[in-house]
């Protein structure tokens, strides 16, 4: 039973986003719900407002208006007069510290070898003394199967091994839920599936997920939810099986035609 | 031989003075002008506007005319300071507003990626600068850096105009009670050395914090 209750436990709850730069809204009132162990995908056209929808949900991006609740605790409301409140600086370090981020540009540290980019944040944000961290970055490398590369500096590495030491160095702070804002996308093809292979091992560890993407195929496989974003709206939702063989919307249907 | 030899004691004895400038003007210089630099890009307005007009006074007049101004100027509202310690202020304030832009732009320069990477890590925006963003802004601040760092061994020079007996100056009695110019070109063998110093070091150096490069 309390199993099941674990399984259950929603990780991420958004209600209600709206995020405007400016003049233009890019989150017109976006509701999305995230359970334990889940992986959602969220697709769509290019400016709809998917990476967005992304960074609000570790405050990369702030939003004008609506909830976020990450695993119970609120990050955001709205209050009755409409302003959005943040939780205080130290709870919200706390809040944000359950989430990993994988960006499309990986954004390893240049300076750091492969081993001191994993070890860096568990040694200075969580104090933990280096023979601690270190047999878990050591894991965590050859997860990503690159415990060869740990000297080596991220210049010296392809894209695709930057990016997956970028997923081994999120995960060195043990987080509960990973964000992934089109991990692929900076990629040559080539050097997708190694990633996309990574990321699968990651979601059949029961990892919680968000990760907007372009790749199709990762979607159908590995997502256990499916979201298309258009216009700052969600289009459409379903489970991958139902989304991809028997979409509703005639803008989902279009999507799909041009993606596949 | 005699006679050259006195010369070169003499002049090594001027060297003293220059070097004595150099060392310390460059090491008061280096952090207030890091210090303006996280002053200019700070977002409290006021405090990035009067770094911005330091820099400005600094750099849109004349070193000489600061030297004279810190020397004779200060003495008439009461300000006494030791020749040296005026030189010095004079020096330090100039080279820090120059080394504050070179440092500026090298944060600039620094991708907004790596900000946003060290937050969803959980690092502070202090643990950010310091471990993360400053060991990358060396790396590029090293070539100008080095730049005004040579600039500077030769500005040295215009201190003889505060009557303090540095290399130039001491070169300059020799040559007028001698009628020799040989001094002149001790002078300019001893500069040559000094900047082939530092042209050496800053090599070693930016081989060093560049050793997280592609090539090499």
């Amino acid at each position: 039973m309390g199993n099941t209750k674990q399984k259950d436990e929603i990780m991420l709850k958004m209600r209600n986003i709206h995020k405007a730069f400016g003049a233009v809204e890019v989150l017109k009132g976006i509701d999305i719900e995230v359970k334990r162990g889940e992986v959602l995908a969220i697709i769509g056209p290019s400016g709809s407002g998917k990476s967005t929808l992304l960074r609000c949900i570790n405050r990369l991006s702030t939003i004008d208006q609506g909830s976020i609740d990450i695993k119970g605790q609120c990050l955001a409301l709205t209050k009755p007069s409409g302003e959005v409140e943040y939780a205080r600086p130290k709870d919200m370090r706390k809040i944000l510290s359950c989430m990993g981020m994988v960006f499309q540009q990986f954004n390893l540290f240049p300076h750091m070898t492969v081993m001191e980019n994993l070890l860096e944040a568990p040694m200075q944000v969580k104090k933990m003394p280096r023979e601690e961290i270190q047999p878990l970055a050591e894991e965590l490398l050859k997860k990503v199967g690159l415990y060869g590369k740990r000297d080596a500096y991220p210049a010296k590495l392809s894209g695709g091994q930057q990016q997956r030491v970028a997923i081994a160095r999120a995960l060195a702070m043990e987080p509960d839920i990973m964000l992934f804002d089109e991990p692929t996308s900076a990629l040559d093809p080539e050097l997708t599936g190694e990633v996309l292979k990574t990321m699968r091992e990651l979601a059949a560890s029961r990892m919680t997920m968000v990760v907007v993407t372009h790749e199709m195929a990762f979607a159908r496989e590995a997502a256990s939810h499916v979201i298309f974003m258009a216009d700052g709206n969600i289009v459409e939702q379903a489970p991958p099986e139902i989304f991809f063989e028997h979409p509703r919307e005639e803008r989902t249907k279009a999507f799909l035609q041009n993606m596949l | 031989m005699d006679k050259l030899l006195n010369t070169v004691v003499l002049m090594l004895e001027g060297s003293e003075i220059t070097l004595e400038i150099f060392f310390v003007t460059l090491i008061l210089a280096l952090p207030i002008g890091m210090l303006a630099a996280l002053g200019r890009l700070s977002t409290i307005r006021l405090l990035s506007r009067t770094v911005e007009f330091y820099i400005w006074l600094m750099r849109g007049t004349p070193l000489m005319l600061q030297l004279l101004f810190v020397y004779f100027a200060l003495p008439m509202v009461g300000i006494m300071l030791p020749d040296i310690t005026a030189a010095l202020l004079a020096f330090s304030l100039n080279y820090a507003a120059y080394f504050a832009e070179i440092f500026r732009a090298g944060i600039q320069a620094i991708p907004k990626g790596q900000y946003e990477a060290a937050q969803t890590l959980g690092m502070t925006p202090a643990q950010t600068m310091r471990r993360i963003i400053l060991p990358q802004v060396i790396r590029i601040v090293l070539p100008p850096i080095s730049n005004e760092t040579i600039n500077l061994v030769k500005d040295t020079s215009l201190i003889y105009i505060l009557a303090m007996n540095d290399l130039l100056r001491v070169a300059r009695t020799i040559v007028q009670r001698e009628f020799d110019m040989t001094p002149f070109v001790i002078a300019a063998v001893f500069y040559l050395a000094m900047t082939f110093v530092l042209t050496w070091g800053f090599k070693k150096l930016e081989a060093y914090y560049g050793k997280y490069e592609a090539e090499g």
